[in-house]
């Protein structure tokens, strides 16, 4: 399988901020590729480098063998990115904002009619497209914004964030419309941080925290990465403090994670070790709301691999 | 999609956008007509008439000159808006080179400037005289020359910085400088009162007063003009100001 981007030792620095450090992934062609992090954690930094808009700090980018930097006017042949926030003044119309956008990536002019009339009845916009972007709702111009690389149809199909701010339906419809890109040929990227849509729609995923890689690989293998298998998480009457102190006290038993109102404890055996959980915190005084052993989530996975704690979202 | 294709893409969307600006475009219009039919009118009674014998013709060529900057000037305008809202960035991703997309921009800039002056010019050739086709040639290579500088220069302004307001303000201070330190208002005998011989000669050979000098010619105000010495030097002028700002402009752009 070729490999469509390969990033070595990436950098990326804004004065005293680093928004990507050291990053090493390689994205296969014809997958879809999710990068999976928090705000603030380098994802788009990293989509703007490979799309040739930043340049890096420090390492090597190739998309196909083409390096971003000496390359780029190649590079940006094989590149279409959506994306976070729409791109478009407010004299814009979503008709004629695409018409120019096809015009660019080369269609003729009677082609780029057909293909945008398509994409935005495809995507419910053919009733905006004479309207200024201002009179629309953030998920209508999020939807003019995919619009575009449907329309490209590029060999690396970047997209950021691409259902934040859009309603449930249409939600289905991007991902049926993205799925169908990269049946059509694209390698797909998704920057999220939402672990369902990442859960839902790529095949492999780089967790990405504070500009680090943290985990790499499909969904399942990302589960089957936490060491502890089994989850039990606990529910206390208490305040936070409640919560620390039943921390400190099964740290033992495995990788703890706090939230406001619950604790969740990686381990092994975990129906076995939820009753002596049981029965330690009841012989410490501690009221338990619920208990539950489960297999982690994508969220847990997130999580256990990043060290992150709730609060600080 | 080849180098001029994608350059002339770029300009077409400027060119197009430039429409929208209807209230803008009305205003800016209503400011440059008021320069001729009012500031000119009034003037031509006050004016001492042994340097200016008609004020009302001998203004509106300068008013042509000029007119060409607030047209052009739109662009850079434009562009600073696009930095501020991150449009640029969708800009930079786009599969053309940087090059191409600069110069379609800084021709896009230009085209708005040329397109604005047309009534100005009709209105010089109705006030002043119906230029003959060799001048109407060395006046239509002085428009392309001046909206080219002007373009880039208020492009490579507005991509110095980020803050909006910081742009506005040295657009404005370029375009004053400009305007206030040229011929358009007054005639070389009157400057030499006003100014050192040093600064006089820097006021008659700037871009704006170049072509000034070169638009009364070709409209007939002037007879005795340099004119061939006059357009190379704004070709030198607008070849400079348009590389030097192209650079620029560049490597705004691509700085991050």
């Amino acid at each position: 399988m070729e490999v469509a981007v390969k990033i070595r030792k990436l950098v990326k620095r804004f004065g005293n901020t680093v928004a990507v450090d050291s990053l090493d992934l390689d994205i296969n062609e014809g997958e879809i590729f999710g990068l999976l992090g928090p705000n603030g954690s380098g994802k788009t930094t990293t989509l703007l480098i490979i799309s040739t808009v930043y340049k890096p700090t420090s390492g090597e980018v190739y998309v196909y063998g083409h390096d971003v930097i000496r390359e780029g006017d190649v590079v940006r042949k094989y590149v279409g990115i959506a994306f976070q926030e729409p791109k478009a003044l407010w004299v814009d119309k979503p008709y004629e904002l695409l018409l120019w956008h096809a015009r660019v990536v080369g269609y003729s002019t009677s082609e780029a009619r057909e293909v945008v009339k398509n994409v935005m009845e495809v995507l419910g916009l053919w009733e905006h497209r004479n309207k200024y972007f201002y009179q629309l709702s953030g998920g209508t111009r999020k939807k003019v914004e995919i619009a575009k690389v449907l329309i490209q149809k590029p060999k690396i199909a970047i997209f950021d964030e691409p259902t934040a701010q859009v309603d449930v339906i249409s939600k289905h419809a991007l991902w049926d419309a993205i799925r169908e890109l990269r049946t059509q040929g694209s390698t797909v990227i998704i920057a999220t941080n939402d672990m369902f849509e990442a859960e839902r729609m790529c095949e492999r995923i780089a967790i990405i925290y504070k500009g680090k890689l943290k985990a790499l690989g499909t969904v399942e293998e990302l589960k089957d990465s936490i060491p502890e298998g089994d989850i039990v998480e606990l529910m206390l009457d208490g305040d936070e403090n409640t919560y620390l102190r039943a921390e400190d006290l099964l740290k033992q038993y495995g990788k703890t994670v706090r939230s406001n109102d619950s604790l969740k404890i990686f381990l092994n055996k975990g129906e076995e070790r939820a009753i002596e959980i049981l029965d330690l915190l009841k012989s410490r005084g501690f009221k338990i709301r619920k208990i539950m052993v489960k297999e982690p989530s994508l969220d847990d996975v997130f999580f256990y691999m990043t060290g992150a704690k709730l609060k600080e979202g | 999609m080849g180098y001029l294709s994608a350059a002339w893409t770029v300009a077409s969307r400027d060119i197009s956008r430039f429409w929208k600006y209807r209230f803008w475009l009305a205003g800016q219009l209503a400011m440059n007509l008021a320069d001729v039919f009012i500031f000119a009118l009034v003037f031509n009674n006050i004016v001492n008439k042994a340097y200016i014998p008609d004020y009302l013709k001998f203004m509106t060529p300068g008013v042509a000159a000029i007119a060409t900057f607030a047209a052009a000037f739109s662009i850079g305008r434009e562009v600073g808006v696009e930095i501020r809202r991150e449009v640029t960035q969708y800009l930079l991703s786009l599969p053309m080179s940087r090059s191409a997309f600069v110069f379609g921009r800084i021709l896009g800039g230009a085209l708005r400037g040329m397109i604005y002056q047309v009534s100005f010019l009709v209105l010089a050739a109705l006030i002043v005289n119906v230029p003959t086709t060799t001048k109407a040639l060395y006046i239509a290579l002085t428009t392309v020359m001046l909206t080219f500088s002007m373009s880039s220069l208020a492009i490579a302004i507005s991509t110095s910085t980020k803050d909006f307001n910081l742009q506005a303000t040295l657009r404005a201070l370029t375009y004053y400088i400009l305007f206030f330190l040229s011929n358009v208002f007054y005639p070389k005998e009157v400057l030499a009162m006003r100014f050192p011989p040093q600064i006089l000669q820097i006021v008659i050979n700037t871009p704006v007063s170049l072509a000034s000098d070169i638009y009364r010619w070709g409209f007939g105000y002037y007879e005795n003009v340099d004119a061939v010495s006059k357009i190379l030097l704004l070709l030198i002028w607008s070849l400079t100001l348009t590389t030097l700002a192209s650079l620029a402009y560049l490597r705004n752009l691509t700085k991050q």
